[in-house]
């Protein structure tokens, strides 16, 4: 509304305002993003090197918030969970998303049904996805229960499991997500160029043949781009773990984001909780800058 | 035929694997406690719309949708407006040396760490300007995320339009903010529909700063209000199902309308 009107000033007073227009049209964007996000982040930082009680600080302890975390056997614990759970679910989801996607390249009839299909799980809230899977796993309400019953067997354990409850939380992460590397890696393979297919087939290549020497390096880039997008994702994973299982049986499926929202919520540790979720940024952004330049190094060669 | 035979099975066997967790969603909302606990039927039995009339009469359902309408709405409509202006100050202007070619960059960065780094903070904003458990912290907080991603993404769809159109419009006599708003801008609107579904889906599905910030039906999203039913220790499935397919069915519903617009926006920055 303001930026309007200045649009309306500066075409009364001429050619002044022509070299304000482009930080007049920042402005209203920038402030929003420097007030609710960087200060939030700049006071985030400075949170983790205090000490809090009862929300308010009360001691600045330097680095000594970093230094804990890593004698914490429980962050140690969730932070090896989460790896383990990214590294499962991204690896199945990128080559059930490639096969879905190989599988779709050609036009058939039901192709557009099983694409809008495949959208579903992922634009369903997250919180709604978790209570399907509640749903599916409960030992007393389940489906899995139900159908074990049905065949005459008895009540599902899933939940209950430490094991159990790992896999059926990668189950989920696997069923929400394997759509959208499937969108990604089709949008890739149907922008490949037609003409080394072409030379492929005229030399007589066996299917296998044509996927190992065209299609897989061809796509490389865009798998890269889209285990990236995911893995990056998947480390920020909360809603579902807090509905589907809170982080639980014991700690098999407490994930670093529940484990540190839980230190700030649930036990008041403000300062602690800080320190943990910056050092996870750092992990992510490191993570996202080195892909990015590995990337580039790979699109030179 | 037999790769037809094979392709036809496959399909039905993804599709399956996609529909039958959402079938048992919907069919568990409409059993009684009773049959879901006890019976363990395969579908309704007895089918009744109690658990959804519930919701609404005992649960306060319909302050949860209406407080996730507002908040989404002016949340995405006020990123809209500032990261439209912001995504063609960047790709338009030449920017000073200290910002030229860094603030998408500074943008894409804030985009990638991941939104619960940033939530003890923002927690403690609110708190301090006493936002806690309002319709303005949530929108504050959303429309702050949603900007990000808006520059991000519209900054590309202007780079695509051709200056000399707004050229040509400033030579007729236009401004140069009068040309963005009725050249550029138009042009680009397939580009900004596209950001908007991205946008809407993102901040209704929102849970993690709805379950920070509000803890009372006066301000409580649907998810976060669904979430509430969960975690006694006696769960109510039946309602938390009528839940689930309330909170599903609209997004749903709208991004299958929208879905061209969605792929799109999904796969862009990805194949480029």
């Amino acid at each position: 509304m303001r930026a309007a009107a200045q649009a309306r000033k500066y075409r009364l007073q001429g050619a002044g305002l022509d070299l304000a227009l482009p930080y007049l049209m920042l402005a209203p964007g920038l402030m929003i993003v420097l007030g609710v996000l960087v200060y939030p982040l700049w006071d985030g930082l400075r949170a983790s090197t205090r000490a809090y009680r009862y929300g308010s600080p009360v001691a600045d302890v330097g680095f000594q918030n970093y230094v804990h975390l890593w004698s914490d056997g429980q962050f140690l614990n969730s932070l090896w969970v989460t790896v383990k759970f990214v590294a499962l679910s991204v690896s199945f989801e990128a080559v059930l998303g490639f096969a879905l996607a190989l599988f779709c390249l050609r036009e058939f009839q039901g192709i557009r049904l099983l694409r809008t299909v495949l959208i579903i799980p992922m634009v369903v809230t997250p919180v709604v996805v978790a209570i399907v899977f509640r749903l599916i796993y409960a030992s007393d309400a389940g489906m899995l229960t139900a159908l074990s019953e049905a065949m005459g067997g008895g009540e599902a354990q899933i939940l209950g499991n430490p094991l159990n409850a790992f896999i059926g939380l990668v189950v989920l992460d696997v069923w929400e997500w394997t759509p959208l590397m499937f969108l990604i890696l089709l949008a890739g393979l149907q922008s490949l160029p037609h003409e080394p297919f072409e030379a492929a087939r005229v030399d007589g290549a066996g299917a296998w043949r044509v996927f190992a020497d065209l299609t897989f390096p061809m796509m490389r880039p865009v798998l890269a781009v889209a285990i990236v997008l995911r893995t990056i994702d998947a480390f920020g994973t909360f809603d579902q773990v807090f509905v589907l299982t809170r982080g639980g049986p014991g700690e098999a499926t407490r994930l670093v984001s529940i484990y540190g929202y839980d230190t700030a919520f649930k036990f008041q540790q403000t300062g602690y909780a800080a320190a943990l979720f910056v050092t996870i940024g750092l992990v992510v952004l490191a993570l996202a800058f080195s892909a990015i330049r590995l990337l580039r190094r790979v699109d030179a060669s | 035929m037999s790769t037809r035979v094979a392709r036809i099975l496959t399909t039905i066997f993804v599709l399956a694997v996609v529909l039958l967790p959402i079938y048992w969603l919907v069919s568990t909302s409409l059993k009684s406690n009773r049959e879901i606990t006890q019976e363990g039927t395969l579908y309704p039995h007895v089918p009744t719309f109690d658990n959804y009339v519930r919701l609404f009469t005992e649960k306060q359902f319909g302050s949860y949708l209406t407080n996730s309408l507002v908040v989404t709405f002016f949340s995405v409509a006020i990123a809209l407006v500032a990261g439209a202006m912001g995504a063609y100050a960047i790709a338009r202007f030449r920017l000073p040396l200290a910002m030229e070619g860094k603030v998408g960059l500074f943008l894409l960065t804030l985009r990638i760490i991941p939104p619960v780094v940033i939530l003890i903070p923002v927690y403690l904003l609110m708190l301090s300007l006493g936002l806690l458990d309002s319709w303005l912290g949530l929108i504050a907080t959303y429309t702050a995320f949603n900007v990000t991603f808006c520059v991000w993404m519209m900054e590309s769809f202007f780079r695509e339009i051709p200056v000399d159109l707004e050229e040509a419009a400033m030579v007729d006599g236009d401004s140069r903010f009068g040309a963005f708003r009725r050249i550029t801008l138009p042009l680009a609107a397939p580009g900004l529909a596209a950001t908007a579904i991205f946008a809407v889906l993102v901040t209704f599905n929102e849970f993690l700063f709805a379950l920070a910030l509000t803890a009372t039906p006066r301000a409580m999203t649907m998810p976060r209000g669904t979430a509430t039913l969960i975690g006694r220790i006696d769960t109510d499935w039946a309602s938390m199902s009528a839940a689930g397919v309330i909170g599903a069915l609209p997004i749903v519903f709208f991004a299958l309308l929208v879905q061209r617009h969605l792929v799109r926006g999904l796969t862009m920055g990805a194949v480029k």
